[in-house]
């Protein structure tokens, strides 16, 4: 091993180039990979951010139809968006649902992963795997049956009846969002807690949600996002009254190809990014990406 | 002793987790004002026994009671006990004092009046000047201090201590305990102290509870348990011995008293015969072990010069037949046997000498000496070991002690 020359212990930069240190070859290839993995990474990237550019580039267009690159630049569909009592209605009704769902499906998921965490393993795995159900069943099919079911109690077209479906897919990630950061809680924490003479709930607003915020801040997060862009099901459930940007903008865009959708869109781009911006500043993207 | 209070009863308490029995039909009591130690290696069951006295476990059968009140069935919330966890427990995201002040904020005492009493709970554990840290910020140490003063801050009924210095280093756990058995008496508050080092069950306890496999072996003051051990179990935790196996061999009536059944026990390794008398319970066929604690063995170099005696033990009545020539009969009621040094090792303040047995090559007996009434010895050295044969324990085939 000692006497061996150290161009022999390194031999990968040997095939790469015969440089005149094998050391600086070697640390070449490493660069070149690197760099080629970066360039595959921002590949990807930028063809997965490409539409967004797309649409918030067009939606600053002064033509009737959106054409990318726009010819002149104006925020008329802008002012359109803003006077457009139906785009505001849409937007009003987004708003709601996201909240009622994030509320929901928050409080749902965190109930049900404190309860997970207190069952025997078998148990614990058969709630997980109905837990998760509502996300392998498709949208039409839980659309479609929501809306017979809900239709029972004459709830069909109302907000409750969106903020059910939404809730039906961002419960399980909120419960699995949850869950994650439970197990990362030392339970005798909670023990301590309930030993030094605090009730359950008491336990839980004073030590218990305080250690897992950043996880109870993502499942809100990803609740209030979920909602957000949720279509299919909306769709079956919402009327006139309750139907959400999404639902709206999907209508226009089957007669003309609307500008204000371009709008509409960059809009919830803005309000997702924002979201995750208030997320990180809260508790930091590590903890964020962590919990996520 | 008159009729002390006791704090904390459990009465048959059995605990199953699924197949597993954590604690079989346990029963003790603990006394007003007192350190009782549940000591027993890791799995037998104490920390379950403590969690169940804290309210953490619900046994299957049985009752809790704690301080006359039967609280098997309430929430640990209703029960007027604290637990000082092994971890600590603190609770990161407040400060040392709001960790203090938690018990009386729970029962709804006002903010600066359970500021004050968690600033005097802090000066007992002398760790007022940290009141604004965070406990991510402590030492092992200092955490520990923390959680015994944040548990005495809602002045328990009992004080519940599940191994809370065994993350601590040796040096810092001696003065631990120290403090703890110090604040233990200025308080008066009765404490449960689970614990696997039988050390610290020594220094602390006024009465040790020896736990094996969920069952409460032997309940005594630490003179009593060490002294008289009930079974081969206690023999071996509580401390190091040497351990000989023999078989009985015959029956017959005792040589010095015929009206007594007395059975002849052979042990080969040492190639050496004892009669047990009151032996009532064994059987030809029988395995009986003999444990030798290294302090009642004698040890002295073979050629000459001095032996060094633990104590001058005083001679008794010879229960003791030898055939084997190898061994030299000493005394009437003593055993004697000549090996030859394998090894010394210093253990600081002791040192610890491996002897192999010249009869039987693989057995190997050790002594330990204080330093400095240390034999000159070194490996290789022929030496003769003897002990008084009285000062021996004898175990039946089930672990129980035989009293001779």
């Amino acid at each position: 091993m000692s006497d061996e020359s150290p161009t022999r212990t390194d031999g990968a930069g040997e095939t790469a180039r015969p440089g005149p240190t094998t050391g600086q070859s070697l640390f070449r290839r490493v660069n070149v990979g690197r760099w080629l993995f970066r360039a595959g990474v921002g590949t990807v990237f930028v063809f997965l951010l490409a539409p967004v550019v797309v649409v918030a580039v067009t939606s600053f267009g002064d033509s009737i139809t959106p054409s990318f690159p726009p010819a002149e630049f104006s925020t008329r569909w802008y002012e359109s968006f803003l006077e457009s009592s139906r785009w505001q209605r849409a937007a009003r009704n987004s708003l709601i649902a996201a909240v009622g769902t994030t509320v929901l499906a928050t409080v749902a998921g965190t109930t049900a992963a404190l309860g997970v965490s207190n069952l025997s393993a078998r148990a614990e795995g058969a709630v997980l795997g109905l837990a998760v159900l509502p996300l392998l069943v498709p949208g039409v099919v839980l659309g479609s049956s929501l809306l017979v079911f809900l239709g029972e109690f004459g709830l069909q077209q109302s907000y409750l009846a969106v903020i059910a479906a939404h809730s039906l897919w961002a419960t399980p990630l909120a419960f699995s969002v949850v869950r994650a950061s439970l197990s990362r809680f030392d339970p005798r924490l909670r023990e301590a807690a309930l030993d030094l003479g605090a009730s359950p709930t008491r336990a839980f607003v004073e030590v218990v949600a305080p250690n897992i915020r950043s996880g109870l801040l993502a499942a809100a997060l990803i609740a209030f996002v979920v909602s957000l862009q949720e279509f299919v099901m909306t769709l079956f459930v919402s009327g006139r009254d309750t139907r959400t940007i999404p639902v709206l903008a999907w209508n226009e865009l089957r007669n003309t190809l609307d500008p204000v959708v371009s709008v509409v869109s960059t809009l919830l781009v803005l309000v997702v990014v924002l979201a995750v911006i208030i997320g990180t500043l809260v508790v930091g993207i590590e903890r964020l990406a962590a919990d996520t | 002793m008159g009729s002390v209070r006791t704090v904390v009863e459990l009465d048959g308490v059995r605990v199953e987790y699924g197949e597993l029995v954590a604690v079989r039909d346990l029963s003790l009591s603990v006394r007003d004002g007192e350190l009782f130690c549940l000591l027993g290696p890791s799995g037998c069951g104490k920390t379950t026994t403590l969690r169940t006295i804290a309210g953490f476990e619900s046994p299957d059968t049985g009752q809790v009671v704690l301080d006359g009140r039967t609280v098997t069935d309430l929430a640990p919330y209703a029960r007027d006990c604290a637990t000082v966890f092994q971890d600590w427990a603190l609770f990161p995201n407040k400060t040392v004092i709001e960790n203090v002040a938690f018990g009386q904020k729970m029962a709804g005492v006002g903010k600066t009046e359970r500021r004050e009493q968690a600033r005097d709970h802090l000066e007992t554990v002398e760790m007022g000047d940290y009141e604004d840290a965070r406990p991510a910020e402590l030492s092992g140490g200092q955490k520990q201090r923390i959680a015994l003063a944040r548990s005495l801050a809602v002045n328990p009924n009992v004080l519940l201590l599940d191994e809370p210095l065994s993350n601590l280093d040796k040096r810092l756990r001696e003065t631990m305990q120290l403090e703890i058995k110090e604040i233990q008496e200025r308080l008066d508050t009765p404490m449960v102290y689970v614990t696997h080092d039988q050390e610290e069950a020594f220094t602390l306890a006024d009465r040790i509870g020896v736990m094996n496999d969920g069952r409460l072996v032997q309940v005594g003051d630490p003179e009593t348990v060490y002294d008289d051990p009930v079974d081969q179990f206690v023999e071996s935790f509580l401390g190091n011995s040497n351990f000989l196996s023999g078989r009985v061999v015959g029956s017959g009536t005792d040589r010095h008293d015929t009206a007594r059944r007395a059975v002849t026990v052979e042990f080969p390794a040492v190639g050496a015969e004892t009669q047990l008398s009151a032996a009532n319970s064994l059987a030809t066929g029988d395995e009986v072990t003999a444990s030798v604690r290294p302090e009642i063995v004698e040890l002295s170099p073979l050629s000459g010069g001095t032996a060094v005696s633990p104590d001058g033990g005083t001679p008794e009545a010879d229960t003791t037949e030898q055939h084997n020539t190898d061994i030299e009969q000493g005394a009437g009621n003593r055993m004697a046997l000549i090996g030859t040094v394998l090894d010394v090792v210093y253990r600081g303040s002791s040192i610890r000498y491996q002897v192999g047995v010249d009869t039987n090559e693989s057995v190997e007996l050790f002594v330990e000496r204080s330093v400095a009434r240390a034999p000159d010895l070194s490996a290789g050295d022929r030496v003769r070991l003897s002990w008084d044969i009285t000062a021996v324990y004898y175990f039946g085939p089930d672990g129980a002690r035989i009293r001779v």
